[in-house]
């Protein structure tokens, strides 16, 4: 057994398709975790948020390939092929319950709970051909997808009694202030105003508008290979202007809104004011240094940082840990440096592919 | 998706080595090069349109956008066809388009990103396989063109002066005329494939004679004195282009006739110039467009597409006909458009009513669909007679 995936959500997972799909039985991978269902914490999430539908369109999948996306099964399943003229215009998306339905006929087909092992790996070493995880094995390839570090909370709210993270359960106060101006506030604006509150959106800037969390261009080489380009200071500025917190444009979002301005039931602030309830959309923490594991494996192995992101191969791995005979790689958010949009499905299937490939190029497998 | 210029043509080309592989059985049943030169020209706009315009102007490319380029695509592929006089049937022509078109987006949306797992991150990028779709793709067409240029026939140069006839032509050929080359007692064409250009014939039992051969050209011909017809074809497919045919003083003959090939795909005439004779060009039991000709002075009728015949009469000028200017008659169906017909004379005198100077008749069955036609100036503008129909398009 050689190749570990250190993490058991939704990026690990997708990971493990497109191992599996490339004939790597079972038994011959490992996935260190906590919970063997990999959208337990991504379901939790979702429901936090009340989100219905998803923001990626057809190929925001687990499938080890784009083809065939969700569309497809909605034609079936709905006897309609709407979803596929939909996925034509960019239009078509799953709701959060396909989404969920698929996820959960992957995990049944590919064997995944055959591969899961309940552990939280707490520290991976470098050794000669391949890496050794907590004492738990020798592993030549492993693929490390931690998961986003935990919840970015806005320092002057940290102990505020009113505050609720908007990815933890929460009801909807008579007034609520929405912090931050990226899809997940965007959602908590319609859903506190349909649960009939005043909302006040406190943002520091104007949010941007665009389908997906980065520029499309950004989910190929057309946009990829001038960002891998970029020397190590302009590439961690460009990436920071790529992650500007956005939500798409449309009418779902727009026509409640400008309702609710017309009825004085929603405005812009500045700060946080007098609302019942301050509802912090602010996203997660983003940096290795939140992650003890990335944290340790970069101190003890003196990987290059930039502006808390470790500075990644284009296609994911570990450049400094990786040869022709083992792969260290990240998924996730983890792996921004390598594909802007990493902590999606689309970038966890980039990341997976980069993996394999490396994989198959290895002179020792 | 966002292609990568290299994607984009890699892409293409793996599509078109799919489709040059319909096209080649296709061309090869058809004895015709135009499926491989329709593929060629389809690489060559589509690889135009990527590099100048695609790639500069789609950074990312929604699924339906393939509509709108594959019928720009479309369009500009059949004008080109058009340009390089490539000679291919349009209903075919479209067919293969639409059919390359469904290859790539299929190609492109499920076959590709099952078969290459990074298809749509690489931005259509294919690797080894593109190398080796580019390579493949350029030999096919290269050995294609090689074959196409060896198969080329030999162009016979006939010099300026008079040559005594007959001429017989009995290998695929292309005889040139050079100014002033006149052949003296009639052409007869016992091959297929050969291409008669300036060449004045004068007198011969025949003017230009083709009897059971294929994909004759005769292109800027002129024919004068002929006994019987100015050019004969039976039982042949031929293209006439841009000639003159003078007919006075011979009212038994036909200025054009070509009868009984109905089996040889559609004959044209085109362009031509024709003057007495009895009919000024006649069809029997064939498929021919007859288009933009002037036919004048004829004795029977000036235009006549009869006996089962099936075909367009369009944008013809034709004056001073005895009797009927275009006749579609016996079971025939005509499309007759755009045409100007003056000065019909009547013929009925001895009382034959179908022969009162009609700018159109329709005779014994036939269907005609006239549309756009200038039949004013005539003894009468349309006749039909003996259960025959006449459908009038506006």
């Amino acid at each position: 057994m050689s190749i570990a995936i250190v993490g058991s959500g939704l990026a690990g997972f997708t990971a493990y398709q497109v191992l599996r799909r490339a004939g790597l039985e079972p038994g011959e991978i490992v996935v260190f975790g906590t919970d063997d269902d990999p959208a337990a914490v991504w379901r939790k999430r979702a429901a936090a948020i009340r989100q219905r539908e998803m923001r990626s369109e057809s190929d925001g999948h687990c499938r080890p390939a784009t083809f065939p996306g969700l569309a497809f099964s909605s034609v079936r399943r709905r006897r309609s092929l709407r979803p596929l003229v939909e996925s034509a215009c960019d239009r078509y998306h799953p709701t959060v319950e396909e989404f969920l339905a698929h996820v959960e006929r992957r995990r049944e087909r590919s064997g995944w709970e055959r591969s899961v092992r309940s552990a939280r790996i707490e520290r991976i070493a470098a050794v000669d051909g391949g890496f050794e995880l907590d004492g738990r094995g020798r592993f030549a390839h492993v693929l490390v997808a931690p998961g986003h570090p935990g919840l970015a909370w806005p320092e002057e709210l940290r102990d505020d009694p009113r505050a609720v993270h908007a990815y933890e359960p929460h009801e909807y106060a008579a007034t609520v202030t929405v912090v931050g101006a990226g899809l997940a506030a965007a959602t908590e604006w319609l859903n506190a105003l349909e649960a009939g509150a005043e909302v006040v959106s406190v943002r520091r800037h104007e949010p941007r508008r665009m389908p997906l969390n980065v520029p499309r261009e950004y989910f190929s080489r057309r946009g990829l290979a001038g960002f891998h380009r970029l020397a190590d200071g302009e590439h961690a500025a460009h990436l920071r202007e790529l992650l500007t917190p956005s939500y798409p444009l449309g009418q779902r979002f727009d026509e409640p809104l400008e309702r609710a301005v017309r009825e004085g039931r929603f405005r812009v602030e500045q700060s946080v004011n007098g609302s019942a309830q301050v509802i912090c959309a602010t996203g997660f923490l983003r940096g290795f240094e939140h992650d003890p594991l990335l944290a340790r494996l970069v101190a003890e192995h003196g990987l290059p940082t930039v502006d808390g992101w470790i500075v990644l191969a284009p296609d994911g791995a570990v450049a400094s840990l990786s040869d022709d005979t083992r792969t260290l790689a990240l998924a996730g958010a983890a792996s921004q440096w390598a594909f802007p949009a990493a902590d999606t499905l689309a970038g966890a299937r980039y990341v997976a592919h980069g993996f394999l490939r490396r994989i198959t190029s290895c002179r020792t497998r | 998706m966002s292609y990568t210029l290299r994607g984009r043509i890699e892409s293409r080309l793996a599509a078109v080595l799919i489709v040059l592989a319909g096209a080649i059985p296709l061309a090869l049943a058809e004895h015709r090069w135009w499926p491989i030169e329709a593929v060629a020209l389809m690489l060559g706009v589509g690889l135009v349109l990527d590099t100048q315009a695609y790639h500069r102007v789609l950074l990312y490319q929604p699924g339906w956008a393939a509509l709108p380029l594959g019928a720009l695509e479309l369009g500009l592929l059949l004008l080109l066809m058009r340009a390089f006089g490539i000679m291919a049937p349009l209903e075919q022509a479209i067919a293969l388009f639409a059919g390359a078109w469904l290859v790539a987006q299929l190609l492109g949306q499920a076959a590709l990103p099952l078969l290459l797992l990074g298809y749509a991150e690489e931005g259509g990028e294919l690797g080894r396989l593109g190398v080796v779709s580019a390579t493949v793709v350029a030999v096919v067409l290269a050995g294609a063109a090689s074959v196409a240029y060896a198969l080329e026939p030999p162009v016979v140069h006939l010099a300026a002066g008079v040559h005594q006839g007959p001429l017989v032509i009995t290998r695929r050929e292309v005889l040139v005329g050079e100014p002033g080359a006149i052949v003296r007692g009639g052409i007869v064409v016992r091959a297929n494939g050969v291409t008669i250009r300036n060449v004045s014939v004068v007198g011969g039992e025949n003017g230009i004679s083709i009897e059971g051969y294929r994909d004759t050209m005769l292109d800027g011909v002129s024919v004068s004195g002929a006994k019987l017809d100015g050019i004969h074809v039976r039982l042949g497919g031929v293209t006439i282009k841009n000639c003159s045919v003078d007919m006075l003083g011979n009212p038994l003959g036909q200025g054009i006739d070509i009868s009984y090939n109905m089996d040889m795909g559609m004959s044209m005439v085109e362009g031509c110039n024709v003057v007495g004779g009895m009919n000024g060009i006649v069809t029997h039991s064939s498929m021919t467009e007859i288009a933009r000709n002037h036919v004048s002075r004829t004795q029977t009728a000036a235009i006549s597409m009869t006996e089962m015949s099936m075909g367009m009469i369009q944008s013809n000028e034709v004056r001073g006909a005895l009797g009927v200017g275009i006749n579609c008659g016996d079971r025939s169906m005509c499309e007759i458009h755009k045409n100007v017909v003056i000065d019909t004379r009547s013929d009925a005198a001895g009382g034959n009513k179908t022969r009162a100077g009609f700018g159109v008749e329709v005779l014994f069955g036939a269907e005609a669909e006239l549309k756009g036609n200038d039949l004013s100036r005539n003894a009468a503008a349309v006749g039909a007679f003996q259960n025959s129909t006449v459908r009038w398009i506006r």
